[in-house]
């Protein structure tokens, strides 16, 4: 049976912002689906010609997204209750990619558990800095 | 976002110690990102690569009013397509996929079609940034009163694309409830932008409840009956004070 997805879920697809299982669900689905290729084509064809949409200037823009201090203070289980509600359902139910990212960086910092991260920030600023000089 | 500003005019000068701070703090989280995605943590890291050499390449072009966390984001998730692209994952859409009524997008009742009002990309910019300040101060409005119920109701209608039924058994509330709150949210959004003079014809959803609804837009929002449902609580809502 053909899953429907919303115009929001399929503009999420398009700039790389749904979680990893429902991108891939998506990706398997437009390998055969006719009415889902239809439907992304008309979402394209609506951006293409400028029109506006709520859902991806709010998301675009992360207008709900708890900074990250609030992240920060949400891992250490600090602020006021309601506020931890929220921000739990940003992550689980919202599933937002972005702060779910920061979630997983605060986390691996908290822990010390990225080792390589000095040779990987040295490799990253040797092969950029070349770039640096132009007239920016 | 003060510092940020900063960072970055430094980095524009050429300081190198401003390009190492800014890796440090963003390649972790921009790591992360494309990790969730790809099983390849080598892959993944060159990725991250491309999104710096990207950034700096596009400095030019930075607006620093925007954001920058959310800047690099967006070079990263267009590094990343391509990635998936050239393995085969992320299929591409061809456009004639849509059918014959649907390639050219049309807007409900008398509104013109959207290819008729041509603009430039700057004026789609004015509109886009009028949009976000309005949900900006409506969101940062209900933050600042804990009312987080509003908040929830309006990210599943709007960023997840819910209808009003399944967002109100997420919520634990009647559906009548979730099509006030968004009867009040678009009501005060959609006089907001007719303030400023923007024009109605590219914010179709602002007043789709306005039309007979037609619409072939195909927004599960707007198969519940939103403004139907529910009643004008409008007086409740003090943004439409403000504005």
């Amino acid at each position: 049976m053909t899953k429907h997805y919303s115009v929001s879920e399929i503009e999420a697809y398009l700039d790389e912002a749904l979680e990893p299982d429902q991108m891939t669900a998506i990706e398997a689905s437009l390998r055969d689906d006719s009415q889902l290729i239809g439907q992304f084509a008309e979402v394209i064809s609506r951006r293409d010609a400028g029109i506006h949409s709520l859902g991806e200037i709010w998301r675009r823009n992360r207008i709900s997204c708890p900074s990250r201090e609030d992240l920060g203070s949400y891992l250490l289980n600090v602020l006021s209750a309601e506020h931890q509600l929220y921000v739990q359902f940003h992550l689980e139910t919202v599933n937002c990619r972005y702060c779910l990212a920061n979630l997983d960086d605060l986390k691996q910092r908290q822990l010390g558990s990225d080792k390589g991260h000095s040779a990987r920030r040295k490799r990253y600023f040797e092969s950029s800095a070349g770039y640096l000089q132009r007239d920016n | 976002m003060e510092v940020e500003q900063k960072l970055v005019e430094r980095i524009r000068l050429g300081e190198s110690d401003a390009w190492t701070d800014l890796i440090g703090r963003y390649d972790g989280r921009l790591l992360a990102y494309v990790s969730r995605r790809l099983q390849n943590r080598s892959a993944a890291e060159d990725i991250v690569q491309e999104t710096f050499i990207g950034f700096l390449n596009s400095l030019p072009n930075y607006d620093g009013r925007r954001p920058l966390e959310s800047y690099l984001f967006s070079i990263a998730s267009h590094k990343l397509t391509d990635h998936l692209r050239r393995e085969g994952r992320r299929p591409a859409i061809p456009l004639s996929g849509a059918s014959s009524n649907h390639s050219e997008w049309q807007l409900a009742g008398n509104h013109r079609g959207a290819s008729s009002i041509a603009r430039s990309d700057e004026r789609r910019v004015i509109e886009e940034h009028a949009l976000r300040d309005a949900l900006k101060k409506q969101v940062e409005y209900w933050r600042e009163r804990n009312d987080w119920l509003k908040i929830k109701c309006l990210e599943l209608i709007i960023v997840r694309g819910w209808s009003n039924k399944l967002a109100a058994e997420q919520m634990g509330i009647s559906q009548q409830k979730v099509a006030s709150i968004k009867h009040d949210f678009v009501k005060a959004l959609t006089r907001s932008v007719r303030s400023q003079g923007l024009p109605e014809e590219v914010f179709p959803e602002l007043y789709e409840d306005d039309e007979s609804n037609t619409t072939k837009q195909g927004t599960p929002e707007s198969n519940s009956g939103a403004a139907g449902g529910g009643e004008d609580k409008s007086s409740e809502n003090k943004m439409e004070k403000d504005n």
